[in-house]
């Protein structure tokens, strides 16, 4: 299999691919990108963009396999695990996937548009509204959807209200809190064995700590459980992929929140 | 012994996936139905199952367990996980993520365009013929606030003109990428049929009579030959006989302009 896995620094969509490669142990070659240069939407060698083009995740890593562009972080954590033959990363009952793929989507749709808006706003927003004007024209040109164009904009230049931020600032202590009551059994990993649920949730938490200290502060499982995660070897090995001194501050933009409903 | 039960209102949306995953796989369950148009998914008896008043939900009881399930496509793929009967996920693992990339394109970007404009044209004139201060009531026990403010919307016909306008361009590009995805294969993500033709046959059915200037025979030859390898399948045809609207009408319409 030649493919090609293009990254940005290890936090968010990015960090649970690489961590998840680095489970199933597959030889796929990696390449750092540069998200906010929108490196992103000029890769060479992609015959299908389909799923580059109308991502739903926003500025996550891209997996080039046979010219096809294969974009989402949880299903190309599950594509790894089951490529791999079954690398541990999904659990074996049917009725235990069905939650964690349950836990995922709530991660995905509520948690991770939250991280994102308020980890661009402390860590990008400075970087992208720096970009000169001729230069961003060609990022944003090279962007297909026009979904996520718009949220470049809107972080270039600062059109987000109070309202957004209130919100994602309790879609933060929201997931935190309810990470807190699943770990309440004291089991060790979220879905009681280690699986995507746990690397999903991890890279998008992990950046909000420093951001978001009091969300965390009546939370001592949620606290311990983000440390045994930050220890697993296939997190360090994602980490020791940055090119920054501190990756869990490095933010592009992410998913959109839930329009309506 | 396995029992299932299903909680569902007419074969369609979201409603239609487990009926039609089930009916699929061969799998014998009860059909609850429950009237979206009279807030039966707000009641007392439905919230006991599902508390958040969503519907579809299944119970499950098989070995002295009871599970409860909600969500469309994640009960699909434990209906698909947890029953024999002919796999509705393939085999290999580039074509599985391509199954499960557009059943969350449908499910998170197009589908709730798709329903915005149904809720427009279809369930909000229908509710709102009612009594004022019983739908009001009726709004007030929705669990989850986002549904609220939906269902707000729907009955007042109040989606701003933006709002629709971005409905109406996501399915218009949606339309044409499905388009484009059916002429690579000759289903959805694979070339055998699979939980994703199931979830994009459920919000596109009727396409050719709900979006006629964009799908159709002549604008959308490779969706209507989909269309037409879907609806003319066994579990396709049971699955719609169950529906008691004009919703299951528009397929009888739309099968015979296929066949026409």
């Amino acid at each position: 299999m030649s493919a090609i896995l293009y990254h940005g620094e290890p936090n968010g969509a990015s960090l649970t691919v690489l961590a998840a490669l680095a489970e199933a142990g597959l030889d796929i070659a990696c390449r750092h990108i540069d998200l906010l240069a929108g490196e992103r939407h000029t890769l060479t060698g992609i015959t299908d963009p389909v799923a580059l083009d109308l991502c739903i995740e926003g500025e996550g890593p891209v997996l080039v396999a046979g010219g096809e562009a294969m974009t989402e972080s949880v299903f190309l954590a599950q594509y790894f695990d089951e490529a791999a033959g079954g690398a541990g990363l999904q659990p074996a009952d049917a009725y235990a996937r069905w939650e964690m793929m349950m836990w995922c989507r709530q991660m995905t749709e509520r948690l991770s548009p939250a991280a994102a808006l308020l980890g661009n706003l402390a860590g990008s927003q400075e970087q992208v509204a720096a970009i000169p004007a001729r230069d961003f024209v060609h990022v944003a040109a090279a962007i297909v959807s026009d979904d996520l164009r718009e949220r470049w904009l809107a972080l270039r230049d600062g059109a987000i209200d109070s309202a957004q931020v209130a919100d994602s600032e309790s879609k933060i202590a929201a997931a935190v809190l309810r990470c807190e009551k699943q770990l309440g059994d004291g089991r060790e990993w979220l879905m009681g064995t280690f699986s995507i649920a746990d690397l999903v949730t991890y890279s998008w938490l992990a950046g909000m700590q420093p951001l978001q200290p009091a969300a965390f502060a009546d939370a001592p499982l949620a606290q311990a459980w983000l440390a045994r995660v930050a220890a697993r070897p296939s997190v360090q090995a994602a980490l020791a992929k940055a090119t920054v001194q501190d990756p869990l501050r490095a933010w592009a933009p992410g998913p959109e929140i839930n329009r309506w409903g | 012994m396995d029992e299932v039960t299903l909680y569902h209102w007419e074969p369609n949306a979201n409603s239609g996936k487990p009926m039609l995953a089930l009916m699929e796989k061969g799998v014998p369950f009860s059909s609850h139905y429950i009237d979206m148009l009279q807030f039966d998914q707000h009641k007392p008896e439905y919230l006991a199952i599902n508390p958040q008043g969503t519907i579809p939900a299944m119970v499950h009881n098989a070995n002295g367990q009871r599970r409860v399930l909600t969500e469309s496509t994640a009960i699909m793929e434990y209906v698909n996980d947890c029953f024999a009967g002919p796999d509705l996920m393939p085999a290999d693992a580039q074509d599985s993520w391509r199954v499960r990339w557009w059943m969350k394109f449908m499910d998170q970007w197009l589908g709730p365009s798709f329903s915005m404009i149904g809720w427009s044209v279809f369930v909000g004139p229908m509710v709102r013929q009612r009594d004022p201060a019983e739908l009001d009531a009726a709004i007030e026990r929705i669990p989850l606030p986002e549904r609220r403010v939906a269902w707000r919307k729907a009955i007042s016909g109040n989606f701003s003109d933006s709002e629709m306008a971005e409905s109406r361009r996501r399915v218009s590009l949606g339309i044409a990428k499905l388009e484009e995805e059916l002429g690579k294969r000759p289903y959805v993500g694979s070339d055998q049929y699979t939980l994703a033709d199931i979830n994009i046959f459920n919000s596109t059915y009727s396409l050719p009579l709900s979006q006629p200037d964009l799908a159709g025979k002549d604008k959308t030859p490779n969706i209507m030959r989909w269309l037409k390898r879907v609806y003319t399948r066994d579990a396709v045809k049971k699955t719609w006989a169950m529906g008691k609207t004009d919703l299951a009408h528009r397929y009888g319409l739309i099968m015979a302009e296929i066949e026409g």
